[in-house]
């Protein structure tokens, strides 16, 4: 009898997935993990004799199977819960944050990073007045990792030789500044309104002054970060606050994402019901944005060659400036950068993450 | 296409056993046939061409082989299924190797040919060649049926990663199966076993031999640590995968071979070997060892018979010179074993096991390797040469994150489990074991669809085979 009512079960179960995977619609896109999900491969003769139907079948089946976010969950609880395994693909939690691991320092990418931003500097500030700057935004595993036993980068080693290859600008340390709290909790990026006297330390070393006063406004929503969807762990959401004040509401922002400068805001409310709640900053992934100060008491310029931790930091920066850029060259062309941005009388500061600089050869 | 995937699990293999169950007879191997071609040229469809040449070539072969009995054509027939089969398994497996070693020793220039390996072609090459040979040798009829020939050749259950199953074990079966709810059963219960060994322990411990390639701080320990889950990494994939084929072949009414026999258990490196990979190495005695005269030789010969034997299945698993020295340290044992410290052995109870369990871990990570300087290079880290210290902090981490799934796959590579299961079913508690047997399996199959769905870890160790 057993084996009679267990054939039919497992018999039942593989037909009921069967034909709920062919007729269920395929969705756009994983909101957990924040990706588009592979669709149907379009089949032809070359493709299918490439092999690349049937890879790209595999990623379909794969991405689009029922209920595939819960499984996700079962997987992630299993393992770490009932294996005993202390990290979910590279994931893991400590002291109420979810953090990546990130052992492996790259020295291809040091290099790779000092000779781009070297090229950078001598094709635009060679013979000009302006400064330039460089600062390196820790990831939260400094403080996080190695104090609860999980593996990390030797961060002393990074920032050791990031600084001996970049001497030929002038360095930053903003590490002692940042603290756990700093950084969101279920989220790779740094709160806004935490690093406040870190943008007071980097414009005082840059010799600009930035106010120090701000109105808090809570965004009326919870905020999953990034590594929530990774890691498919039940978590509590963070809250996220952005800082204005009669200076920061003056700014005129201009986003050239479209090739001409398009007006916007520097707070884009419409990002919240996105992906990626942190994109409310800046409007997220811009090759190039300017933000003018009408209240600037100076004429100074800055032009930031920055990643996604300065979307939150550039408008507290930008009161000290009549004029920022934010050049994100992940998404332009360094070399074209001139195109756009006149580098006379202006400071350039470089501001990236560890994770990006280790990583990133998409900086071109 | 691999069992332990989406689209085999939930896409090919309901259809397939929609339509094998649907049509009558006189029609499963045909069903059989044409779904393991498509299984079989699922992402890479040319070498389907390759297998459907090895079919018709042989089954012409083997009506000639027979026709031509005692006339010594035959032995030319089974002369030429021997070139035309091992002729495509050394043109697509060996002919770089070969051709790579000859300009490294005669210093003459010659171009590899670069050609990708078809998968698999080990596997049913030996499959083919036990139905010509043993057509040759009288014990089987030659097959009349193209279609049931083709279905033994293809048969997707054991295609791509065995056990290799000769064609006089399934000549009846191919003919005449039985279908029933015991045999299914059991079947889908071998098979969810064989991807849970699979999915949830080979893979896991892959991931910790991963991290062990990709750390930059590594130790001693974790050298060690490695060379113990890579093993059991392989024993699991690789068992699992036979237990899935086996159980497979059971929904569809064939009762193929065991491959596997806990060989952790065993007490010096002829058993294990008597318990690994069971139908290799009963395809190499009885098709070449025996033939070149076995153990009834003078001493010479028989030790030439052992170091050829033990090159060959080194060189079956890939054609490296690390897989060579694998074999040939295999060989090396089994002549000590024989001929030196064989009994001693024996009375060695408990120091047995330790020196079964230390060899084969050597071994595998020479089998592990890519090529024989980076065999080198991990055997000298597990002894200290490699100028790492004896601990790091990864080596705790990694230790840790995965010492629950190391304890257990340590555990369930010997008989423990399969024997408290045995006793319970046994005894008054038969019941109630029945009664969770099947909500364990689906809790089994739904974790593994868990893995799969998250797209983890899930590699192909037999890409070289």
């Amino acid at each position: 009898m057993k084996n009679k009512i267990g054939t039919i079960i497992f018999a039942f179960v593989l037909t009921f997935v069967f034909l709920v995977c062919l007729i269920k619609p395929p969705a756009d896109i994983s909101v957990s993990e924040r990706r588009p999900l592979a669709q149907m491969p379009d089949i032809s003769i070359e493709s299918v004799l490439g092999g690349k139907a049937a890879s790209g079948f595999e990623k379909y089946a794969t991405d689009q199977f029922p209920l595939r976010d819960t499984l996700r969950k079962i997987k992630a609880t299993f393992g770490m819960n009932i294996l005993g395994k202390k990290d979910n693909n590279k994931l893991f939690t400590a002291e109420g944050h979810i953090s990546k691991i990130d052992d492996d320092m790259s020295d291809y990418m040091i290099d790779y990073v000092a000779t781009l931003f070297k090229r950078i500097t001598e094709k635009y500030m060679k013979d000009k007045s302006g400064k330039v700057y460089f600062s390196v935004v820790p990831d939260k595993n400094i403080i996080l990792a190695d104090k609860n036993g999980y593996p990390s980068m030797d961060y002393e080693a990074f920032f050791e030789k990031i600084r001996e290859k970049t001497e030929f600008v002038e360095y930053i340390d903003i590490t002692g500044f940042l603290s756990l709290n700093d950084y969101y909790r279920t989220d790779t990026h740094w709160r806004q309104e935490k690093i406040v006297d870190v943008a007071q330390y980097l414009a005082e070393r840059m010799g600009a002054e930035i106010e120090g006063e701000y109105w808090e406004n809570t965004v009326n929503k919870p905020f999953y970060g990034v590594y929530y969807g990774q890691i498919a762990l039940p978590f509590e959401a963070d809250d996220m606050v952005y800082l204005t004040n009669d200076t920061i509401n003056s700014f005129i922002v201009t986003y050239y994402g479209s090739g001409k400068g398009e007006e916007g805001e520097v707070y884009n409310k419409k990002k919240l019901e996105g992906n990626d709640m942190y994109e409310m900053f800046l409007s997220g992934s811009e090759p190039l944005i300017t933000i003018e100060n009408p209240n600037a008491q100076n004429e100074g310029e800055l032009v930031i060659f920055r990643d996604s931790f300065a979307s939150s930091i550039a408008p507290l920066l930008a009161q000290g400036y009549k004029k920022t850029t934010l050049v994100d060259i992940r998404y332009m062309q360094s070399d074209l950068v001139g195109e756009y941005v006149d580098f006379e009388n202006c400071d350039v500061l470089f501001l990236y993450s560890t994770a990006v600089l280790n990583t990133s050869t998409s900086m071109k | 296409m691999l069992f332990s995937s989406i689209p085999f699990l939930y896409y090919f293999l309901p259809l397939f056993l929609i339509c094998y169950f649907a049509v009558p007879k006189k029609f499963k191997n045909a069903v059989i046939l044409a779904f393991s071609l498509f299984f079989y040229a699922w992402g890479e469809p040319k070498y389907v061409f390759l297998m459907i040449a090895t079919i018709v070539v042989n089954y012409i072969l083997g009506l000639l082989i027979e026709k031509c009995q005692g006339t010594g054509k035959d032995k030319l027939f089974v002369i030429l299924s021997l070139v035309f089969s091992l002729g495509a398994l050394g043109c697509f497996k060996y002919a770089d190797f070969f051709i790579e070693n000859f300009s490294l020793v005669t210093g003459l220039p010659v171009k590899v040919l670069n050609i990708a390996l078809p998968i698999g072609i080990s596997f049913y090459t030996f499959q083919i060649l036990s139905y010509t040979i043993d057509v040759y040798r009288n014990d089987v009829r030659a097959q009349r049926s193209i279609v049931a020939l083709g279905a033994y050749v293809t048969l997707f259950p054991q295609l791509i990663a065995g056990p290799i199953v000769r064609y006089s074990d399934v000549e009846k079966e191919l003919r005449e199966r039985h279908h029933g709810f015991d045999m299914a059963y059991a079947g889908i219960r071998r098979f969810i076993t064989g991807l849970s060994k699979k999915v949830i322990i080979a893979n896991t411990l892959g991931e910790l031999c991963e991290s062990f390639h990709a750390s930059d701080e590594k130790s001693v320990v974790f050298y060690w640590v490695f060379a113990l889950c890579y093993s059991l990494q392989i024993y699991f994939d690789f068992s699992g995968y036979s237990d899935m084929a086996i159980g497979l072949g059971k929904i569809l009414g064939f009762n193929f071979m065991e491959n596997f026999n806990y060989p952790f258990i065993s007490k010096s490196i002829t058993e294990f070997w008597r318990r690994w990979h069971i139908s290799l190495g009963s395809w190499f005695r009885d098709y070449v060892y025996i033939p070149m005269g076995g153990n009834r030789v003078g001493k010479t010969r028989l030790f030439i018979n052992i170091f050829t034997i033990w090159m060959l299945t080194g060189l079956w698993h890939g054609a490296e010179w690390n897989f060579v020295i694998w074999g040939l340290y295999f060989g090396v044992l089994l002549v000590l074993e024989k001929f030196i410290y064989g009994n001693l052995l024996t009375k060695a109870k408990g120091f047995n096991h330790i020196y079964v369990v230390f060899l084969v871990a050597v071994s595998f990570v020479i089998f592990s390797a890519g090529s024989f300087s980076e065999a080198m290079s991990l055997v000298g880290g597990m002894f200290g040469f490699n100028n790492v210290s004896l601990l790091s902090a990864d080596t705790v981490y990694y230790m840790k994150s995965y010492a629950l799934v190391m304890i257990f796959a340590v555990l369930a590579s010997t008989p423990v489990l399969k024997n408290i299961y045995g006793y319970l079913q046994k005894g008054r508690l038969k019941k109630v074991t029945d009664i969770f047997e099947v909500p364990v399996l689906l809790a089994l199959l739904l974790i593994v669809t868990a893995y799969l769905a998250d797209g983890s870890f899930n590699p192909f160790l037999y890409f070289r085979f």
